[in-house]
């Protein structure tokens, strides 16, 4: 089992006094003593427009800021929007590879679409099309980072034949992830290869059933980029403390503050009727937790981190038996938490929690360098 | 935390209701023709149009709904609603300001058992092979015209429609006064297309909410389906945020 920790940058209202300032550079704090503590990656959504509950819009400047600031930890994409009016995929290729180089090959390459009509009717884009440009941004660009030159006429996009630079520093390429946010989308993921990174806050048994299904499916995957990355990891709150009933109670306020603010966005799904987008998704779930759980409840949800570092260890071997590879943290909402609670209960975490869990999986830098080293070998 | 609205509840609408009683039985339209175009409205005036229960979605929002039924308990009608797009809490809901139906009898039932704010007009809803539209006119004057164009099948599951939350006047506790009663309508769709969103004239003052601009459009559908009104199962404080002021009946 691996630990990262995973920053929608939600920043509250007033927006004044630097307050946007203060927030980037508390995640940055809470990301230098997560590299120290040992976890295994960084994660950063793009979001436009969503107002407090997130203010990641350029998360390519914020993980490049947490590469320069850490040594291990690895940084990812969580997920770059693959639709044309957001990022061009020659774009898209040429800053996940600068970043790459950067971080000394340690990004992730988290890809998906969006969910809210907040997002894709402010930027202009067809919510009919999404799921066709991401399909075509998945197989186009691990082309662009590997072949030296590369052209492309299809839906999406056109190009002629150009040299996409600079090329990523990990061979032959990041990971790359698909964010699964609504049932289903693991399939999406298995069937090209690429890693099931979990954005919803299910339960034990949904993410079992979604893991046995990615797991058969991948088998057989027609690999979108030029290796398989099976991992599953999935999304969840962390809020340690020694106290149980403190531990549960706090991070409530952290679960029902997060909720609640996903619940104000516009799906799609709400005011677009689609079949690209069959249900809301993560705000649904969002807004199931919320409802659950409206911020001072004293009782933790099935499988959230919240408590003691006991009652931590065992939800997370539940996590672990259900076949999840990776958990990712999100450790605040509006300023729940105070910036000091946040880096205490990340250190019980590093301290008590942690080593109950054997990272025993090689480096993705040394393993991709290994498949590309094996790959030249066999030509 | 997210906006809240900063309307006076007993200034909200001056077409609202008074309910003598929440025993509501729940009755089934079959067959009904529903019409609903989406626009995203002027953000600048967001928190006047709701009260301090809900808050406005982001981006702000309006649905203007047409429903013609031919047949039915109530009889055969046409209605048109205006409502503003909201939260209650974490639930999607919509305000209706205004609602006029062209049967007297179908109006009565719609205010006094569901909290329609609702008076009797002229509203047509027309279809033709490229459109569907919902008109109304006050006197000379057309006070709402919208349409969806280009029609394309969609999935009849593919939709979604929001409950409503009606300002009414309703006695409680030997104390009447203004409430949002949830309104939460079941579809059971047959058919459903999905088309382009046009609202081509818009008199705010009409409709009872004077900032009220259509700036932007999302998109409209049109849906053949049977609508069941339902049993009155919440109302809400509207001074207090929904998450506390909700109260089951």
């Amino acid at each position: 089992m691996k630990f990262g920790i995973f920053y929608e940058i939600s920043v509250p209202r007033p927006w004044e006094n630097d307050i946007e300032h203060t927030v980037y550079h508390r995640c940055l704090e809470q990301v230098r003593l997560a590299d120290e503590l040992g976890f295994h990656s960084v994660w950063a959504v793009e979001h436009h427009f969503l107002e407090e509950y997130s203010h990641c819009s350029a998360p390519e400047l914020f993980l490049t800021a947490c590469a320069m600031q850490t040594k291990q930890i690895r940084v990812g994409h969580g997920i770059v929007v693959c639709v044309p009016q957001f990022n061009h995929p020659i774009r898209a290729a040429e800053r996940a590879a600068v970043l790459d180089i950067l971080s000394d090959g340690r990004l992730e390459f988290g890809t998906g679409r969006s969910a809210t009509w907040t997002e894709l009717g402010g930027m202009g884009a067809n919510p009919d099309e999404t799921k066709e440009t991401w399909d075509e941004y998945t197989r186009t660009i691990p082309q662009m980072w590997t072949n030296e030159r590369y052209g492309y006429e299809g839906r999406a996009f056109q190009m002629p034949t150009r040299a996409v630079l600079p090329k990523p520093y990990q061979k032959p390429h990041p990971p790359m992830w698909v964010a699964v946010s609504s049932p289903g989308t693991e399939i999406d993921a298995a069937e090209r290869g690429m890693g099931s990174l979990g954005l919803t806050f299910g339960g034990f048994a949904e993410q079992e059933e979604k893991v046995d299904r990615y797991r058969r499916i991948i088998r057989d995957c027609e690999p979108a980029g030029a290796f398989v990355n099976e991992r599953v990891a999935t999304v969840n709150f962390l809020y340690c403390h020694p106290d149980n009933e403190t531990g549960i109670k706090t991070g409530s306020r952290l679960t029902g503050s997060f909720g609640y603010l996903a619940a104000q966005l516009l799906p799609v799904r709400e005011v677009h009727p689609t079949r690209s987008y069959p249900n809301p998704g993560l705000l649904a779930a969002s807004r199931q937790q919320a409802a659950q759980n409206p911020g001072e409840g004293a009782s933790a949800p099935e499988g959230v981190c919240i408590g003691n570092p006991d009652r931590l260890i065992e939800e997370i071997k539940k996590w672990e038996s259900c076949g999840v590879d990776q958990i990712n943290f999100l450790l605040n909402a509006l300023e729940t938490i105070p910036q000091e609670e946040v880096l205490e209960s990340l250190r019980l975490f590093g301290e008590e929690v942690m080593p109950h869990f054997q990272d025993d999986q090689p480096a993705t830098t040394s393993l991709s360098r290994e498949l590309a080293a094996t790959a030249a070998a066999g030509d | 935390m997210p906006i809240n609205g900063n309307a006076d509840p007993s200034q909200l609408t001056k077409y609202a209701p008074t309910m003598s009683s929440l025993d509501t039985e729940a009755l089934t339209l079959p067959d009904v023709k529903v019409l609903q175009v989406i626009y995203e409205i002027d953000d600048s005036v967001m928190a006047e149009l709701i009260p301090p229960a809900l808050h406005p979605t982001i981006p702000p929002t309006m649905h203007v709904i047409g429903m013609r039924a031919d047949d039915g308990p109530l009889g055969a009608f046409t209605l048109a609603v205006v409502r503003v797009g909201c939260r209650a809490a974490v639930r999607p809901r919509g305000l209706p300001t205004r609602a006029v139906c062209t049967e007297g009898e179908a109006a009565e039932a719609l205010r006094d058992r569901w909290g329609f704010p609702i008076t009797v007009g002229e509203p047509i809803m027309r279809q033709r092979y490229d459109r569907q539209s919902i008109q109304v006119d006050d006197g000379n004057v057309t006070v709402l015209s919208a349409q969806l164009i280009d029609p394309v099948p969609i999935g009849n599951g593919d939709l979604l429609y929001t409950a409503g939350m009606h300002v009414a006047r309703v006695e409680r506790d030997g104390e009447t006064k203004p409430w949002l009663v949830q309104v939460d309508p079941e579809f059971e769709v047959s058919r459903a297309d999905r088309g382009q969103a046009q609202i081509d004239a818009f008199d705010n003052g009409f409709w009872d909410a004077p900032e009220l601009r259509p700036v932007y459009p999302i998109v409209a559908s049109y849906t053949t389906a049977n609508v069941t009104l339902p049993a009155i199962r919440y109302i809400c404080d509207p001074e207090q945020p929904a998450i506390t002021g909700t109260v089951a009946l």
